[in-house]
This record gives C-alpha cells, structure tokens and sequence, in this order.
C-alpha cells in the first residue's frame, strides 16, 4: 500500500521501468568479472589461515617457477604509506592501515588476511602458484570477541594503538580499544533519580555480512604513460579513484576507475581490497590484470559489519522516559574503525529524551575489517533500546506504539548530540502503525507473538554531479556518477523528466568513468536519488533557462517574457508563439550549439528518515524455529519517486532484517577460523522464509529537496532486529538478548528454563 | 550577532562543564576561535593540518555539512561536532 501515487506530479510518484532492466533481465549486463581487454592475465590471492601471527618468511622461488606464472607481488611492492587518515570516498581511511588491509606486512591479523599475489596466464595457474608460496608464521593468541579483546591481558593486535578521545589519546599503553568517544545531554542521575521504573539489559550481536550476490573483482591496466585503468565493482569508483591514489602515490588525474554493473553493495563495497594490488601486478608484467574473490574470500576477507555488546539503561516516570545510559561496544575488526558513533548518534534518536549518556568503544579483533552496512551502526543499537522500551511497556501494560507516540520526537526535538530535528515523520510512522490493519487485527494461537520497533538513520547528501545533454529530437542524455544499484538510473532519470516537463522514456540515462563527469560521492547514505536527484534537478533547470534564452531570441523579446510550461515555452507578449521541447531542440544548431545543462553540488536540505515495522511470528517450542507470519513496515519517504523502489528497498532491507536477527552470524572456532563461509552454512532469508512484506509509504516532504525526496534505501533495516525479538518475547515470554535468536538459542534457552 | 556551539561530553571538562556556548557570529574558525578562548585546546582538538579531523563533523542547524574554516556561520546558527558517518 502506497500513499505515494497522488496526482502532484507528471512523472515523480510514478512507476515506469527501469532503463537498466533489458540488459540486466537478458544477461548483458556487465558486472565486475566481465572484464576481459585484450592480453588479461588473472591473478590470486594468497590468505593467511591464521587468525593471529607473525609472519617470519615469505618463500616465493616455487610459485615464481610454477607454469603460467607472470608475476608476484606481497606488501614490499606497494609504495610505503603514510600514517595519515584521509577522508576518501565517504569516510575516514587511515592509508597505513588500508595498506596493511590490502596486503600484511609483519602480521596477519585475521584469517583471510592477503599476504602475496600472483598473476598467471589463466585462473587455475595462479590459484596453483599461491598453493606454492611457503609461509612461515610465528602464531600469536587470537582475540575474537569485543569484550574480551577489552580486557588488560587480552593479546594486542598493534602495540603501537592507543586509545583516543576526540583528538586526544587516553591510554598510556597498548590498548586494543582504538576510540573512545561519549554523548551526554542532560543530569542522567536525576533522570533515573526521577524515574519509577527503571530497565536495564545486556545485549550482544555477532559480525553479520551484507550478503550480496557479486563479489568482490577488480581489473587494472597499468599502462606505459603511467595512467591507470580500474574496472571494478564498487558503489563509489571516485572513492576507488582516491584509495588507489593515496595507496600507489599517484595523482588522481592519473587513475581512471569504471564503475561495471554491481551486483549489490550494501555498504560493503566502497573499500579498495583488489585494485590496487592488481595494478602493481599490471605495472610488473605490462599486462591487463583481473582479480576475483571467490565467495569465501568475500566471507573471509572483504568487510562484514560489527559483532557488538551492548548494555542499555532506561527510567520512566508516567509514561515518559526520563533517562537512558548506554554502552557500546563494536568490534571494528583488524583495524580501526566500525560504526559505533553512528550506532549512538541513532539509537535513541525517535524519541524526546532529556537526560542521555552514551559512551562507544571502537575495539579491535582479529577479524575481517569491518565496512558499512546499511544504516552502520544503527541496527544492533536499535536491537537494544528498542527492546528495553518493549519490556518497559510490557511492566507498564501499555501499548508499545502508544507509548512510542508519547515519546517521540518531533520538529524541534533536540538529539543527544545537540542537532535539533528539522520536519520528520515518526510520529507520522507511528501513528501510520497504529492505524494498520496488521496491528488492528488480534494475533492470535499459541506461541504466537507481535512486536513492533522503530529505526531512524541520517541519510546523506554529499558531492554529485551530472550532465543534460539534450539531442536534436528531443531526447536527453543523463551522464551521471553514481552507480546504479537500487534504480537510481531511473530514479533520477524521473526527477530530470519532471524538471524539464519531458517524459521519462525521452531520458536515456548513463553511469559513466570517472574522467567523464565531475566528483560524485557514493552510491550509498542513502544519498543518490536525494542529492543526485538534486543535482539532476538544477541540470534540468538549466536546459530550461537555456531554451527560455533560445527562445527569446528568436521571438525577438526578453528572456523573461518566455516561460515554460509543461514542457512548452510560451511568449508572454504574443500567446501565438509557442514552441515544445522537442521543437527546440531542433533548433538547437541554430541557436547556439549543443544545449547541455550541468549541476555541480555538495548537498544540502538532507531530511531524515525514520520508520516503524510490525512483525508477528509464530515460535515452534520443539525446533526452535521462528516462522514470520505476518511483516509491515512503515516508513517515510519525504516523497516516494518511484513507489515500485522504495516498496522494493523496504522489503529487501526488512530481509536482511530478519536474517541478522534469526540466523545469520559469523561463526568461528575458537582459533579464529571462519567455518561458515559460504551461503550453504550462512544461513541469509531466502523467499521461503519470508510471507510478503507489506509496506505502508507515509511522504513527509522534505523541505530541502524540490521533491520532498528524503533517503529510503537504510533505514529499513533498523527495527527488524529489534521487532523479531520483541514479537519472539511476546511469543515465548522470554527476553532474548543475544543475536541471532536461531533454532539452536531459541530449543537451549526454552530448555533451560523448563 | 552570537552562534550557539553545543559542547560535545568529552570537552566539556575544557568548558567548565558548560554544554553550550555563545560565541559571535563569524567564519567558521572565527568560531572556533572564540570557543577556544573560553575552552582552551578546544580548537587544536578539532583540527588536523589546519582543517577539521576526517573523523569528525560538523553540523549546522540540525544538518551535517560540509565545511571548510573560512566559511561563514550565520547568526543565530546552532553548531555541534560530532563523529562523521558514513552510510551504507
């Protein structure tokens, strides 16, 4: 159900076919591995098995013998990085430590860690070759778990870390705590002094995985002018354009990154592991190079989100929470860096709270390196507060929507981190909820329960831009940056049609290189359809002004005597003279050349997303398992583009959702071997799993978009976590506090309480 | 003419324990400037090589913004720094 399609738009609200959809439906795409220039060499990692160690020798003599063999290449190869973080792409990267990711130097610190690659005529030479390469490793205690890599006799990862508060280090010694930082606002003391019920729990989540369907591949062409050519898979080629640079010292105007088809991202695809060691490979054999990873190498060696523990406090007094204190902790894995501070700025946001204190813990394990995962941050935080607020509503015996009403935020609201809410629509959310025919309908059976969450997520705006080329026929050309995974091809192709006042099929859009359009940022925060569509807004309103000049001299009056209408220009001085878009065009040639709008922007006007999910689940006391029986989520769009995406991008992010709560974890032995590393043994959702997840679009224009566009493509995965436990808690009468809540937990915590 | 500057928790023991500062009106660093007079180290917290720590940000009036030190804070404009975030 949607309340999207209202009549306020020619094309915005509608919901044509996606202008990627034949290529991809017919095979034709080209994804990452697509890749094949002439002359392409293949080339392979080797990884460490071990999850800790020094590494005492690299032997290469064997592999650089092995048949095929072009070239090898370990960390000595890549130039020496400088300790420096750099905002690349749309975080923070410390260039050592990404170096050091790419491939280990003195110590592997997480199985799966790359240590020395080769490249071979084919594939299955160089997957022999690394066979051959003989490592010797001095093994060290692995630490796998963020509370116990907190202690003072844990193992330490790097002996030189120390942890640091905003800017400050803290830690006088080795410390595998890379950060410390803390929200407050308000006297929490009075807050729970006030209070007269008071909830507090522990939490835990493990590292889960985005799961998507490409991997990882990379090609790079070092050619004999030193520029280098990157064909990959990735939400941001700019943000590869930039790593590469800093890792290989080579300017960006030197690096040309080709953004392929991309067979889903989630967050997890912004990080350079291929590319840049394929282009030293490149460099060494004057070859083009490809690297692929192979699904275990994506499970073992890319970047899944944090394991997390979690402890959350909250007092009420009358219905109204008067405090909340939290900790988070968040494994950032091998290196620093996990999305703790997003997880806190997020975790309380849907709710007016006077008194907060947060503090986060950024912590290294021997790990994948962490990377974003839709909304970072923000699910495992939600899967605690929005817990203790279900149990306080059930002591209360209140209704958890109602008392999520009472208190939420509004325009005006006052975040812990002292931003204050411009226009937003939870309490829209909630009320939408409440209103359902879901929650207005009884659940009802045995070991039957409902539970509900809400999520609130940023959303982003950052650096796009675009072209408008328009043809003499009147079609358009769209050059845009973003790589398109969630229909923003079409998304912004509709925002550039409803500019002109053209129709949508006469937008013909085109994701290209990075030497072809300026700067865009990633195709991730939930920012494309939102500042790109900005971006594409202003191109159109430039081809406009453009025709408006056109005309006038033509019609021998002023600029501001035309005005454009739905796709006419017009003369105020002579209603006889009109000319439709496709008529200037045709004239384009003879008024002046090519008629090409262009917006350049970093930007602004970004409004905030929030959502609202039930879920009711059926819980089989015998197995375990947790069947969904029923799943609406409601979110606000600002204004839903195309409706068809937005219901599409709920859905997908409640099943990763629903995944990370019952099944999905990252499953090691007890010396850090992954032994999950596959979809056979990671356990994500599958059709079979899910009933048909309703959605209920609510459109809270933003005021900072000419659309009322706000961000959708995150905040979706918040509150599943959170709403499955709490529904498993109504179904069972027992709290689970511990991700995931599989079979297994769910058979051994119902027997230990018979 | 002032901007209101929201003190993150951890500085807060440079502030005197204050959440929020007045300060006037003025580019970016001007801003951050007149803080640290009230809040000593306060700036040199906030900046590494002249610019803002790429770990951190800056909002404006509730939105997280994009900005360089010589760019200029309205009147009346609310500031909180807070750790940048990166989306999925």
């Amino acid at each position: 159900m949607t309340s999207a399609e209202k009549p306020d738009f020619k094309v915005v609200g509608t919901r044509p076919i996606r202008p990627d959809g034949v290529e991809k439906v017919t095979g034709r795409a080209r994804y990452g591995a697509d890749t094949h220039p002439p002359g392409l060499a293949y080339a392979q990692i080797l990884r460490s098995p071990h999850a800790h160690a020094r590494i005492v020798s690299v032997d290469l003599s064997e592999a650089e013998k092995s048949p095929g063999v072009l070239a090898v290449a370990t960390h000595s190869d890549l130039p020496a990085a400088e300790d420096k973080t750099e905002a690349v792409g749309e975080g923070a990267v410390n260039i050592k430590e990404l170096s050091e990711l790419i491939l280990a130097s003195e110590k592997v610190l997480f199985a799966g860690h790359g240590i020395a690659a080769v490249a071979a005529q084919t594939q299955n030479q160089a997957d022999d070759a690394v066979a051959k390469i003989k490592v010797e490793y001095e093994l060290l205690p692995a630490v796998l778990d963020v509370r116990d890599a907190m202690r003072d006799d844990a193992p330490i990862l790097d002996e030189s870390r120390r942890t640091k508060e905003l800017g400050g280090e803290t830690s006088d010694r080795p410390s595998n705590i890379a950060s410390h930082s803390q929200f407050a606002a308000g006297d929490v003391e009075a807050g729970f002094a006030e209070a007269d019920l008071i909830v507090e729990r522990a939490f835990t989540t493990k590292m889960v995985h985005q799961g998507y369907i490409e991997p990882h591949s990379s090609t790079a062409m070092w050619n004999p002018d030193d520029t280098i050519a990157v064909w990959t898979s990735t939400q941001g080629p700019f943000a590869v354009r930039s790593q590469v640079a800093e890792i290989l010292r080579r300017s960006l105007g030197s690096i040309r990154v080709t953004p392929m088809e991309i067979g889903g991202g989630f967050g997890g695809k912004m990080t350079i592991y291929l590319d840049a060691i394929a282009a030293v490979l490149s460099r060494k054999i004057g070859r083009p190079v490809k690297m692929s990873m192979s699904r275990r190498d994506v499970f073992e060696a890319s970047g899944p989100t944090s394991g997390t523990a979690i402890r959350m406090k909250m007092g009420v007094k009358d219905g109204k929470i008067t405090a909340a204190e939290a900790s988070l902790t968040y494994e950032a894995g091998a290196f620093a860096g996990s999305s703790v501070g997003a997880g806190a700025m997020c975790m309380l946001a849907p709710y007016s709270i006077e008194n907060i204190k947060l503090d986060t813990y950024d912590v290294v394990v021997n790990k994948p390196k962490t990377a974003a995962y839709r909304a970072p941050g923000a699910p495992a935080a939600a899967f605690a507060s929005e817990q203790v607020i279900d149990e306080i509503t059930k002591q209360l015996d209140v209704d958890p929507l109602q008392f999520r009403l009472q208190n939420s935020s509004r325009e005006g609201t006052k975040m812990v981190t002292g931003m204050v809410f411009p226009t937003i629509g939870h309490e829209e959310c909630v009320q939408a909820a409440l209103d359902s025919p879901h929650y207005k309908t009884p659940i009802e059976g045995p070991n039957r329960g409902r539970g509900v969450a809400s999520g609130f997520w940023f959303n982003g705006g950052m650096q796009s831009s675009v072209a408008a080329s328009v043809n003499p026929d009147g079609s358009v050309n769209l050059t845009e940056g973003s790589p398109d995974i969630g229909g923003t091809r079409a998304s912004l192709s509709m925002q550039l049609a409803e500019s002109l006042g053209v129709s949508y099929e006469d937008i013909r859009p085109a994701v290209v290189d990075t030497d072809s359009i300026g700067h865009n940022d990633v195709t991730g925060g939930s920012r494309t359809t939102f500042a790109s569509g900005l971006a594409v807004y202003e191109a159109g309103q430039a081809v406009v002004g453009q025709m408006k000049e056109r005309a006038a001299k033509l019609w021998s009056v002023e600029a501001d005597d035309v005005v454009y209408e739905e796709g006419v220009l017009k003369c105020l001085k002579d209603s006889t003279k009109e000319m439709t878009f496709k008529e200037m065009a045709a004239q384009s040639a003879r008024t002046g050349g090519p008629i090409v709008g262009q917006a350049s922007l970093n930007a602004r006007g970004v409004g905030a997303a929030f959502a609202t999910h039930i879920v009711d689940v059926e819980v089989d006391p015998d197995t375990g398992k947790t069947e969904i029986l029923r799943y609406t989520a409601v979110q606000d769009a600002g204004k839903a583009v195309h409706p068809s995406y937005v219901e599409g991008q709920i859905q997908g992010g409640v099943a990763q959702g629903v995944g990370w709560a019952l099944n999905e974890e990252y499953f090691y032995d007890e010396e850090g071997q992954l032994l999950n590393s596959s979809f056979l043994d990671y356990r994500m959702p599958t059709t079979l799993d899910l009933p048909m997840i309703d959605t209920i679009v609510l459109e809270v224009p933003n005021p900072g978009h000419p659309y009322g566009v706000r961000g959708v493509g995150e905040v979706p995965i918040i509150p599943p976590l959170a709403a499955v436990a709490n529904a498993v808690a109504d179904a069972t009468g027992q709290r689970f506090t511990d991700l995931p809540m599989s079979p297994r937990r769910v058979v051994e915590t119902l027997q230990e309480l018979d | 003419m002032v901007v209101k500057v929201y003190v993150p928790s951890l500085f807060r023991a440079l502030c005197g324990e204050r959440s929020l500062i007045e300060v006037p009106a003025g580019t970016f660093d001007q801003v951050l400037r007149a803080v640290d007079d009230e809040c000593s180290g306060f700036r040199d917290r906030l900046l590494e090589n002249g610019e803002l720590r790429p770990e951190l940000a800056v909002a404006i009036d509730g939105e997280m913004v994009p900005l360089a030190l010589h760019e200029p804070i309205s009147d009346g404009s609310e500031l909180a720094v807070v750790p940048a975030i990166g989306g999925g």
